[in-house]
């Protein structure tokens, strides 16, 4: 336990210490061999861009957020409650696991149209779109993490007398959690990338429109802005459940 | 170092009292005196597919009495537990008697505190939520459940300890942390598979006069499996020695040693006479049994 802390914060210095490294070869290429900025523009410039329209990227940044989080949560939502009944009801995952997997064959990018079509270029295709794609990873890793559960344990709860509820709320759902919470954590990065693409096939707002909307007025410095943003937005998410990750799986 | 020295307190005022206190044989201890057996099977047996791992099995087991079942590897001594225990039903055909009434093994399920062979102590719990679980199971509110356990926590050497969780337990402690899990679920028969299986000599020493210190202040009526014929004869009542698969009863021993034993019977020439019936007992079955295995070796 005390050996992993400096561990990781030796980590983290080397993490920040390439991202330093990384910003200034940029910085210098750009400079350097004035690149146009269709090509690469410098990094101080698409910071200075940040600045300059940060009204734009922040409300842009919160429409793309939103979708992103209530079709996360849905997804979870149905992830986890699909692996759940799976468990609870053997019978179902001969249905439910080939059609899951069928339906998630094809990129989720790919239903696109439908879903645009569906349910409008507002807010909720995004959300459709978002939820889609979390909840196959998180009820994978989820119905992985509840098969893993130990056979013995099931045993010394049923000599107690447990039944099946009793048996997943306090067995099996704990010994899956560090599945689940693994597969909730790759699905935030994923649930960004999503809302972003989908907004850019029709939205009225959200990073991904108004990357969209710059690349039509050949504005780049803008593009990256928003792509900075949109990284960010992700990366804080993916850092948020992966420290409620380490908080809740305390005894890993 | 820090458990040991538990127990080791622990212990004095008990070593204390039993010199104090004169020799007093258990009445439920001779089978004789049992006028109902607890737990009775009669011609017990369970195969799976082409194996069959019990056959015939007879025993009965009284109110309050601590009979050890030694056997060599292999010869079905788990799968007698989980039949008591409720887990695996039997073949048909055999009697299981549990108070006086004829039942299934299923209608066993949460009418025996079982111990098996690993800890099983879920990670995500602390000591006490750990010993509580079976409480829980049955309905306990926490707090109450709770209550309880930590009353019990000094007699089971983990004063102190209730608010650690399994990863930062030694091997000896997560043993007695189940232990105390299967105390709390109080039921007339308790069934320990090797509980000190995985233990070092030092420690499971400790542990088993514990355990008889713990269960003749309780009183339940245990079934103990054990590899270990040392630990059978100090502990048991009665020794069950099992056959080489399939298993049933090769011998029945009584431990006719006096009560409280102390740690120095073991070199007693009474204590050795029954180790020595009992290992020539043993010896035999491991042989066939070890036989067997060679002989479906050269079969393949």
């Amino acid at each position: 336990m005390s050996a992993a802390l400096p561990s990781s914060s030796l980590a983290v210095q080397r993490g920040v210490l390439g991202a330093v490294l990384l910003v200034l070869c940029w910085e210098g290429l750009a400079r350097g061999l004035h690149l146009p900025s269709y090509v690469l523009p410098a990094v101080s410039d698409i910071l200075a861009g940040v600045w300059s329209k940060r009204a734009l990227l922040s409300e842009a940044a919160g429409y793309t957020l939103l979708e992103a989080l209530v079709g996360y949560g849905l997804g979870c939502l149905v992830g986890i409650g699909l692996a759940v009944a799976i468990t609870m009801l053997p019978v179902l995952r001969t249905v439910i696991l080939p059609a899951a997997t069928a339906i998630n064959a094809v990129p989720v990018v790919g239903y696109s149209p439908l879903i645009l079509l569906w349910f409008g270029i507002g807010v909720v295709s995004k959300m459709v779109m978002v939820a889609m794609a979390v909840s196959f990873t998180v009820f994978l890793s989820t119905l992985a993490g509840l098969d893993r559960v130990d056979r013995r344990a099931v045993d010394l709860m049923r000599s107690f007398g447990a039944g099946r509820l009793s048996i997943l709320w306090r067995l099996r759902l704990p010994t899956a959690l560090p599945l689940l919470l693994a597969g909730m954590r790759v699905s935030t990065v994923r649930s960004v990338i999503i809302a972003i693409i989908t907004e850019m096939l029709g939205a009225y707002g959200g990073l991904g429109w108004v990357i969209y909307q710059a690349v039509l007025q050949i504005d780049f410095v803008q593009v990256w802005s928003a792509i900075f943003v949109a990284s960010a937005a992700s990366l804080s998410f993916f850092g948020l459940i992966g420290l409620l990750e380490r908080k809740i799986l305390f005894w890993k | 170092m820090r458990e040991m020295a538990v127990i080791i307190q622990r212990d004095l005022p008990s070593v204390q009292a039993a010199l104090q206190t004169s020799v007093t044989p258990i009445a439920a201890g001779s089978p004789e005196a049992a006028a109902k057996p607890l737990l009775e099977l009669r011609a017990v047996t369970k195969s799976f597919g082409p194996v069959t791992a019990l056959a015939d099995f007879e025993a009965s087991v009284a109110p309050g009495e601590f009979v050890t079942v030694v056997g060599p590897s292999g010869c079905g001594k788990s799968t007698l537990f989980n039949i008591v225990a409720g887990l695996e039903e039997p073949d048909a055909g055999g009697i299981l008697r549990f108070e006086g009434n004829s039942c299934h093994a299923a209608d066993l399920l949460g009418r025996v505190s079982f111990m098996p062979q690993q800890d099983l102590l879920l990670p995500w719990r602390n000591v006490v939520d750990n010993a509580i679980l079976a409480l829980e199971v049955e309905g306990m509110p926490r707090a109450e459940a709770r209550a309880k356990a930590l009353k019990m926590l000094p007699e089971f050497g983990l004063a102190g300890f209730e608010k650690q969780y399994p990863h930062q337990l030694s091997g000896g402690m997560r043993q007695r942390v189940a232990l105390m899990r299967t105390f709390l679920f109080e039921r007339d028969l308790m069934l320990l598979d090797e509980p000190f299986g995985a233990l070092d000599a030092l420690t499971r020493a400790m542990m088993q006069r514990w355990l008889l210190d713990v269960w003749q202040k309780y009183r339940r009526t245990i079934l103990f499996i054990t590899h270990d014929v040392d630990e059978a004869i100090f502990l048991g009542d009665r020794v069950l020695v099992m056959t080489a698969r399939p298993g049933s009863v090769k011998l029945e021993q009584v431990v006719d040693l006096p009560r409280p034993r102390r740690p120095e019977i073991v070199t007693a020439p009474e204590f050795v006479r029954l180790k020595r019936t009992l290992l020539d007992a043993i010896e035999e079955e491991s042989m066939k049994s070890f036989q067997s295995a060679v002989a479906e070796e050269k079969a393949k």
